[in-house]
């Protein structure tokens, strides 16, 4: 029972729960599992991003570019559906997925062959990618698609199922959701019962001792960036299929947003920590805030200070603990 | 003495064949003392930035709020000259020169507290700089929308705005500030206690504290600096436009940490010359005005930065492995 306090998923765990009853006493049309179906539809795709951007940060890097390649996928998987004619959501989603995963292999190149560092090699690739879309999308004078194929909408409405709440409405639960829990659980299996997903952790943890331990870098970082270039392109399409309205210059430039979110969660900067829970439980963190400060009547441009004040409070407590530890321990490391 | 290591010089030859090619592509426009104007005018306010994000890197940290900083300082400076020497202010012309150095003097100060939150976060409290300055950036970004109310603050006095459009000599003024800054800045860097310390610091951060370097100290001076000097970015930025808002120049957070790259700096800390940071800006200003004139849009110039800082890192990696295996050869 100790050991569950001192991890830091517990106090995440008991803000959120602070802030839904705050929240609920503001306005009570919060508690519903209407309002919370809609709110996971609505940011399944910031969800997908920080599963992915979360596998990234335990294997020690920092992948910038997801935006890019969450954009690129979004915009060529309907763009191909356009032109084809075959108004089929699966070849959208497949377009996605694949030129994610070109996008991710292109960053393990520089990467894992040319050692640049992962901060770096994928601001340069974020820069790179989207300039090089946008440039193209500009010199066809068509940068919006805003009639994206009738598939493509049907996609973004579906529903699993829904449940009546008695008094006539329905609390739709959306695919979206679905695949975000699909992947959510996807990517937890991988992390606990495989051996790549194991690979990842002790990369992240100490590179040299994983090296001298016979892991294979160069081909777990190949398969870490393609993973995450998959779930961008994939999570690229959802935003774009749930906005009916596909723009490009979306996304790119908020990727903070989705850094908050997974190192609110618990997972070190460093590498080699950090839970799928934490992750999920973080970009639960942030989408409540964001919501929660419209059901207060809190302005609007209040927002990102709070957020702000926030992220600081959070990591200021975990980084302070953190140090008060260090100060019991002395820390010998194998350069 | 400041030398030029081989980064810097291939980087250096880089920029005088952009230049050259440049020249060639667009004789008349390109070689013209409207472009060069031009070009030295946009250099300064992007360059204050780059060398605060530079410093901060020096000690294998990063300052994510640099941007947020600069707007909430201009917001501070603005919100005096309006005040006090706006146009419906009714001031006389000496009030107004003193209102103008107190506006100036108020987002240097601005940009100092912001830096001092950030240093205490970063070497008090034991945050890593990304995490920090990512949370100070919505702090401090989220400060300015709301003093302003996501509005701008205009009406600045015409004195004022002479700071950005006056060219004593046919040089802007603004870049005569900034070659004051660059050079004060690397004299510090390569002639004091503190500027061998922030090397120090970002090399070996165990070894900087055992041999008696109070971190906490030059970390927290480090990050200050880089307020400051968005401080007084903002300044010249505000003087250009002649507003201030809170939500101006995000666009340019990343590509000042290019520059840092692309002009040697290991993101690690504790290596890079200012040397390199204003061959890189001129770089970078050149391709950018070239290919303006060239009529390209403007995302192109973002696929050139992006080839540029992954070509440059290729570039160095090879010639690392190279060097190790002649020396390899040589042993």
């Amino acid at each position: 029972m100790k050991k569950l306090f001192r991890q830091n998923e517990i106090y995440v765990f008991f803000l959120i729960i602070a802030l839904v009853i705050i929240i609920t006493s503001f306005s009570r049309s919060f508690f519903t599992l209407e309002n919370f179906f809609d709110l996971l539809k609505s940011h399944s795709y910031e969800g997908i991003l920080a599963i992915g951007f979360f596998l990234v940060l335990l294997s020690g890097g920092i992948d910038l570019s997801f935006t890019a390649v969450a954009v690129i996928g979004m915009y060529t998987g309907v763009y191909v559906v356009l032109i084809t004619g075959a108004n089929n959501a699966l070849l959208a989603i497949a377009v996605a997925g694949v030129v994610g995963i070109i996008l991710g292999a292109i960053n393990a190149v520089f990467i894992g062959i040319f050692k640049i560092p992962t901060m770096i090699a994928t601001l340069g690739t974020l820069t790179a990618f989207h300039g090089t879309l946008m440039s193209i999308l500009q010199a066809t004078k068509k940068t919006v698609i805003s009639n994206p194929p009738s598939s493509i909408i049907a996609f973004g409405k579906m529903i699993l199922f829904r449940i009546p709440d008695g008094t006539g409405k329905f609390a739709d639960f959306s695919l979206s959701s679905a695949i975000f829990i699909f992947f959510t659980v996807a990517t937890w299996l991988l992390l606990k019962y495989t051996t790549i997903g194991r690979n990842i952790k002790a990369i992240g943890g100490n590179r040299e001792a994983a090296r001298r331990a016979g892991i294979n870098i160069l081909k777990t970082q190949f398969f870490i960036y393609c993973y995450v270039g998959f779930m961008a392109g994939i999570a690229g399409l959802l935003l774009g299929s749930y906005l009916r309205y596909i723009d490009p210059l979306n996304l790119v430039g908020n990727e903070l947003t989705v850094v908050a979110a997974v190192v609110l969660g618990g997972a070190s900067v460093m590498g080699g920590r950090g839970t799928i829970i934490g992750t999920v439980l973080g970009v639960s963190m942030i989408t409540i805030i964001n919501t929660s400060l419209v059901f207060m009547k809190i302005p609007q441009y209040f927002q990102q200070f709070v957020i702000g004040m926030i992220i600081v409070i959070s990591v200021s407590i975990t980084a302070y603990r953190q140090k008060l530890k260090e100060r019991q321990t002395s820390v010998l490391d194998v350069v | 003495m400041i030398y030029k290591n081989k980064k810097v010089f291939s980087l250096l030859l880089i920029t005088i064949a952009a230049f050259l090619l440049m020249t060639i592509a667009e004789p008349k426009i390109f070689f013209s003392l409207r472009n060069f104007q031009s070009m030295t005018v946009q250099i300064p306010e992007f360059g204050l930035l780059s060398l605060g994000m530079a410093i901060c890197m020096l000690t294998g940290g990063i300052d994510l709020s640099i941007i947020a900083t600069a707007n909430l300082a201009s917001i501070a400076a603005a919100t005096i000259l309006t005040k006090y020497a706006g146009e419906n202010s009714g001031a006389g012309p000496t009030q107004i020169v003193i209102v103008i150095v107190i506006a100036i003097l108020a987002a240097i100060v601005v940009g100092a507290a912001c830096g001092f939150v950030n240093g205490l976060l970063v070497s008090k409290v034991g945050i890593t700089p990304i995490l920090a300055t990512l949370g100070t950036q919505g702090l401090f970004g989220g400060l300015g929308i709301i003093l302003t109310k996501g509005k701008g603050i205009i009406g600045f006095p015409e004195l004022f705005l002479k700071i950005g459009t006056a060219h004593p000599g046919n040089i802007p003024l603004v870049f005569y500030i900034f070659i004051v800054i660059v050079l004060l800045l690397g004299l510090i860097l390569s002639r004091t206690f503190f500027g061998f310390n922030i090397y120090m610091i970002g090399a070996n951060p165990l070894a900087a504290s055992f041999s008696g370097i109070k971190i906490s100290n030059v970390l927290t001076k480090v990050y200050m600096t880089s307020g400051m000097l968005a401080g007084l970015a903002s300044i010249i930025m505000i003087s250009r436009v002649n507003s201030a808002r809170s939500d101006f120049g995000y666009t340019l957070l990343l590509p000042t940490v290019l520059i840092a790259v692309l002009a040697g700096f290991n993101p690690n800390g504790g290596f890079g010359t200012l040397t390199g940071i204003v061959i890189a800006l001129f770089l970078l200003q050149i391709l950018q005005s070239g290919f303006n004139i060239l009529g390209s849009s403007s995302f192109f110039k973002n696929v050139i930065w992006g080839v540029m800082l992954l070509l440059v890192m290729v570039i160095n990696y090879i010639g690392d492995r190279y060097s190790k295996r002649v020396r390899k050869q040589l042993a």
